[in-house]
């Protein structure tokens, strides 16, 4: 079994969450905002990936209801979203770290796009809305992002000496 | 003890749950969340509100970059750029001081409306103005953000209005600012009335894009396109009278027990700055906390 992280490896974790959630905040205009990957899920998708050891159900649960108090949506649907996502993650997560790098990011923008799917399920059903084509672009923009964010986050984990 | 095994209960060895079992288990929290939240049940709101002080400051610094920009492209400007600017600006000064002229007497109407307005009455009710500070718009949520919030009074629930009808009604308040939902809104119902035969109903939203539903009513109701819908006065929110809406389709089916009624809210959604809030002078009989 694996040592604990230590305080200052578990504030780098954190803090590329909150970047993540910084960046989807972030005001856009509105062409690129439809085009906006989903930066959380991804990730979150990368850290169950890389250390799924570490990674449980729970914590993912828990940043999606804090997710939900920040976007405003109905609590528990990012929870819900974001447990599915861990699910999936950790279940091919050995598979994963071993796919060439496109494939790993179709295989991860299918797992973001099926949790997004949850979202747009429990909107359309609360609200009695129905999803539009355009909700289908950050699921495209995600697996276009996915290899250099890979490479971003597999540098920070190296240099804070994370496993 | 194996690998899997937690510890012991009563002398039941306990497993540490599958993956699976944890996300059926949470699948269930987050439904029975969800379903208390959209319920409206109080101490759920009660966390929104609280968590709103946190959200706040980070939105702010999510858009730090850009404000940040902006300061930085006008802090590097060429002299040359400058002095061309500061030409135009003296050039424009003179017709601005011409124009500053009118100004007095607008400034003077301004008032005088102001006066107007703290006169206005409408019965039973106190009105104030309130400045919208941000709009925000989609699918699902149609809400305005006012300057208004639990120092100037402003209670969940209160009634939203401007000079053509009904906008909403106040769905959160902070300290310095509430939060109106509009008659667009997915979540909104306003009872009404119809002005042509006194036929009651209720005016839901249904997003930013759509026309507005008027459901529950059966092939049998008199209501035809051109209808106006004004409020009843039922449920205690909003005065009664206030136009809400224009009826401008309606079709029936008769595979379905109720007519599609298709409406346009009157009030001008997109169009003000200002808006008026509305506190009834006597406590209103169904909920509402009533000053």
């Amino acid at each position: 079994m694996n040592d604990a992280l230590t305080f200052r490896q578990r504030a780098v974790v954190w803090a590329t969450f909150a970047s993540a959630i910084l960046l989807t905040l972030a005001p856009l205009p509105n062409v690129l905002a439809i085009l906006r990957p989903n930066w959380v899920a991804l990730v979150l998708a990368y850290w169950y990936m890389a250390i799924p050891d570490r990674a449980g159900i729970g914590g993912a649960w828990v940043l999606g209801l804090f997710l939900d108090t920040i976007y405003g949506s109905l609590l528990g649907e990012q929870a819900l979203a974001k447990a599915v996502l861990a699910f999936l993650i950790l279940r091919f997560a050995h598979r994963l770290r071993v796919f060439p790098r496109w494939q790993q990011a179709m295989a991860v923008g299918v797992s973001v796009a099926v949790s997004d799917m949850v979202v747009l399920m429990i909107k359309s059903l609360v609200h009695g809305v129905h999803p539009i084509f355009s909700d289908t672009a950050p699921m495209v923009a995600n697996a276009i992002v996915w290899p250099f964010l890979f490479v971003v986050l597999r540098e920070v984990r190296r240099r804070a000496k994370i496993s | 003890m194996c690998g899997k095994c937690m510890g012991t209960f009563l002398g039941w060895s306990v497993k540490r749950p599958s993956n699976l079992t944890k996300l059926l288990l949470l699948t269930c929290a987050s439904v029975g969340l969800m379903a208390l939240d959209a319920g409206h049940d109080r101490s759920i709101k009660a966390v929104r509100g609280w968590t709103g002080a946190v959200t706040y400051p980070a939105e702010r610094l999510a858009a730090l970059p850009l404000s940040a920009w902006t300061i930085l492209t006008q802090a590097l400007r060429s002299n040359e750029a400058l002095r061309r600017e500061n030409a135009r600006l003296v050039d424009r000064d003179a017709i601005l001081q011409a124009k500053v002229a009118r100004l007095a007497a607008l400034k003077a109407e301004f008032a005088h409306l102001n006066l107007l307005l703290k006169g206005f009455s409408i019965p039973g009710y106190r009105v104030t103005i309130a400045r919208i500070l941000d709009a925000s718009s989609g699918p699902f949520t149609q809400r305005l953000i006012l300057d208004e919030g639990r120092n100037g009074s402003v209670y969940v629930g209160q009634a939203v209005i401007d000079g053509h009808g009904v906008l909403g009604q106040v769905v959160a308040v902070h300290r310095d600012t509430s939060q109106v939902m509009l008659v667009t809104d997915p979540d909104s119902g306003v009872p009404v009335i119809s002005t042509r035969d006194g036929l009651r109903a209720i005016v839901f939203g249904a997003g930013s894009n759509n026309p507005l539903k008027v459901p529950y009513l059966t092939g049998t109701a008199d209501i035809h396109p051109g209808d106006v819908l004004v409020t009843s006065g039922l449920g205690g929110i909003f005065p009664a009278g206030y136009p809400v809406a224009r009826v401008t389709q309606v079709s029936s089916n008769p595979n379905l027990a109720f007519l599609k009624v298709r409406a346009i809210p009157l009030s001008r959604l997109d169009y003000h700055t200002h808006v008026l809030l509305l506190w009834p002078r006597k406590p209103t009989p169904i909920g509402g906390p009533a000053r």
